[in-house]
């Protein structure tokens, strides 16, 4: 009960949700709706490992989908060349993480140092060249057309596969959140703040972006082995430059520097993803709905910068800061009435 | 000895189409530091625009026109309302032009349809003529001259005259410039509007040369133009001329001799510069924080 009496009203709410989405498909027999669920969990997780860079330290990178492209060519090829097992889905586990660890790292020292748009510039040339290798290197991965794979009994189940991705969210979310939070996590908020200054009170700053590439990496790269299995196919489109503007639209939309808004932004773009879809049978002006798209992301940058979640924050810390306030005035006019009295 | 020719002048070619690309660029991302991705998007209007005004008038003249005007247009529009806001962000004006790029790139789509559009090159300059083994295929040289005369015409403008020299000066020190009496607010909207207008004149020249357009290409030459302005240095219009052609030539040296890694070529070389020289091939500014 004690441990239950700190967990502020913001986690406690996170935590009544994350029950009500376990227990959701026992409850509705919805297939599109599961479905659908799995999807927005997923790229929330990659949405989040996006923050950790563009929210937390202020790194742009257009090829996070580099990382994601290697987990689900991991995991594809895994399956595929071990048979559909699952000691073959941990190998690709390991795999995953030792591989994006590798390459985050290495793409880190090399190009960290630069100012932010070159390293943005950077991360683009790094992931197109993944890219070309995906397409050029046809035995290995079917370059363009990509491959189907058959993925182990537990995750052909939509309901286990749903859980599962349910629990890496919880998950990394609790994750990410203790990293944020932990000493670790200020020196990274410091330097999306102010760098110079950080680097003047003798951090190395170097270093712990490096870290921040790292982590980032490997989550998203646990994102594209889900992704992957939720299609049970891959092709190249999971390395491209889209998709990484893609997560960079999520993450924005639904506000840079909290973790809770990658969730939501991940579930407002699929939605309107599908419910405008489905609008285009209504007039031919929907199956445009990027522009729709581009026009309230630009309105968002100019008049939202924190994005939805930051906004209501924002809003919501005011407000308790004036009641805080008024019941602070109130109580001081009390006790100087008492001493009058 | 003739294929080393012939491939050197057609990279000759890509270059100087992609020099006409990066050009606008240098001068909105490396004399005024705006970081706009939408420049691809303006290429691709250039490219619709001018083909499609080509095409109903059956001038190529009229065609150019129509690429520079609504080149000049667009920028003038990006400006004002989606740039001004966020001048002096970085980070923000990435964003905001990459959703400016969106919505460019789909309203292509409504009006000219998401299929593959023809171009072909006017009458007086298709063919080529063959001198010795030598193609020298007539569009192509065209390109070649207007590249050099646009190159010209930038380092006159910029080194010669006194519009130039207020540019250089607001980039170096805006609040001074301002403080003598100049509207710079006024000169880098003309900038920017002057390299939307090439990026425009790029994109109907790319037309007839590569025979389609689709609105694809509005992200892949953008990036490609942020590419020769990286390799450049930023705010070197010598650089972006000679980032251009090594990027044109070894395009297509690779294209005939390693077509597997052709489509790396313009990354590999971009990361190596970045590596080993951040600033860029003529860079003055640092990269390096």
């Amino acid at each position: 009960m004690k441990s239950l009496q700190k967990l502020s009203r913001f986690k406690l709410t996170l935590l009544v949700l994350a029950i009500g989405l376990a227990i959701f498909p026992f409850v509705s027999d919805s297939r599109t709706a599961l479905i659908m669920l799995t999807q927005i969990f997923i790229f929330a997780v990659f949405a989040m490992s996006y923050d950790i860079l563009l929210g937390y330290t202020g790194i742009v990178s257009f090829g996070h989908a580099m990382f994601f492209g290697i987990g689900a060519y991991t995991v594809a090829i895994c399956l595929k060349m071990f048979g559909s097992t699952m000691p073959a889905f941990f190998i690709a586990i390991v795999l995953t993480l030792i591989i994006t660890g590798i390459v985050s790292y290495l793409v880190g020292i090399l190009t960290l140092r630069l100012k932010s748009h070159f390293f943005a510039m950077l991360t683009l040339a790094v992931s197109s060249l993944f890219l070309v290798t995906a397409e050029k290197w046809r035995s290995l991965t079917m370059g363009n057309d990509g491959f189907t794979f058959v993925v182990p009994e537990l995750f052909r189940d939509r309901v286990s596969f749903y859980l599962i991705a349910l629990v890496l969210l919880v998950g990394t979310y609790i994750f990410l959140d203790r990293f944020t939070q932990s000493p670790m996590g200020k020196v990274l908020q410091a330097i999306r703040e102010n760098e110079p200054r950080v680097e003047s009170l003798g951090f190395k700053v170097m270093h712990y972006k490096v870290i921040a590439n790292v982590v980032a990496g490997m989550v998203a790269g646990l994102a594209g082995i889900l992704y992957a299995m939720s299609l049970r196919f891959v092709n190249t489109a999971v390395l491209s430059v889209e998709l990484s503007l893609d997560v960079l639209l999520i993450t924005i939309i639904g506000g840079v520097g909290t973790l809770f808004g990658s969730v939501v932004g991940a579930a407002i773009i699929e939605l309107a993803r599908h419910g405008l879809m489905d609008l285009a049978k209504v007039h031919w002006i929907f199956e445009r709905w990027v522009i729709l798209f581009g026009i309230i992301f630009i309105l968002v940058v100019m008049f939202f910068p924190k994005g939805i979640v930051g906004t209501t924050k924002h809003w919501w810390d005011k407000r308790q800061y004036k009641k805080k306030e008024k019941l602070r005035k109130e109580m001081e006019a009390g006790a100087v009435k008492d001493t009058f009295s | 000895m003739e294929t080393i020719a012939n491939i050197t002048i057609n990279g000759l070619a890509t270059g100087m189409l992609i020099f006409l690309l990066a050009a606008g660029l240098t001068l909105i991302f490396g004399l005024m530091d705006v970081l706009n991705f939408a420049h691809g998007a303006l290429f691709l209007w250039g490219a619709y625009a001018g083909i499609w005004a080509y095409t109903t008038t059956g001038s190529f003249l009229a065609g150019i026109l129509a690429a520079l005007v609504i080149g000049m247009v667009l920028g003038y529009l990006l400006e004002r309302f989606i740039i001004k806001p966020v001048y002096g962000n970085h980070i923000q004006q990435l964003l905001i032009t990459l959703g400016a790029m969106l919505v460019l790139s789909e309203v292509v789509k409504v009006f000219w349809g998401p299929n593959i559009l023809q171009a072909q090159a006017p009458l007086w300059l298709q063919g080529s003529w063959e001198i010795g083994g030598l193609y020298l295929i007539k569009y192509r040289l065209f390109i070649i001259a207007v590249g050099l005369i646009v190159f010209l015409g930038l380092l006159f403008l910029l080194n010669r005259t006194k519009i130039g020299l207020i540019v250089r000066a607001g980039v170096m020190d805006k609040e001074m410039v301002q403080s003598l009496g100049i509207n710079i607010r006024k000169v880098f909207l003309f900038v920017f509007m002057l390299g939307a207008a090439m990026a425009g004149l790029a994109g109907v020249l790319f037309g007839p040369y590569s025979g389609v357009i689709y609105a694809e290409i509005g992200l892949e030459y953008g990036i490609l133009a942020f590419i020769v302005v990286v390799i450049g240095g930023m705010g070197s219009v010598l650089g972006s001329m000679v980032a251009a052609i090594i990027v044109g030539l070894l395009g297509a040296y690779a294209g005939y001799y390693a077509p597997d890694i052709a489509l790396a070529v313009n990354f590999l070389i971009m990361l190596a510069v970045l590596i080993f020289k951040p600033s860029g091939i003529m860079g003055m500014k640092e990269a390096v924080r």
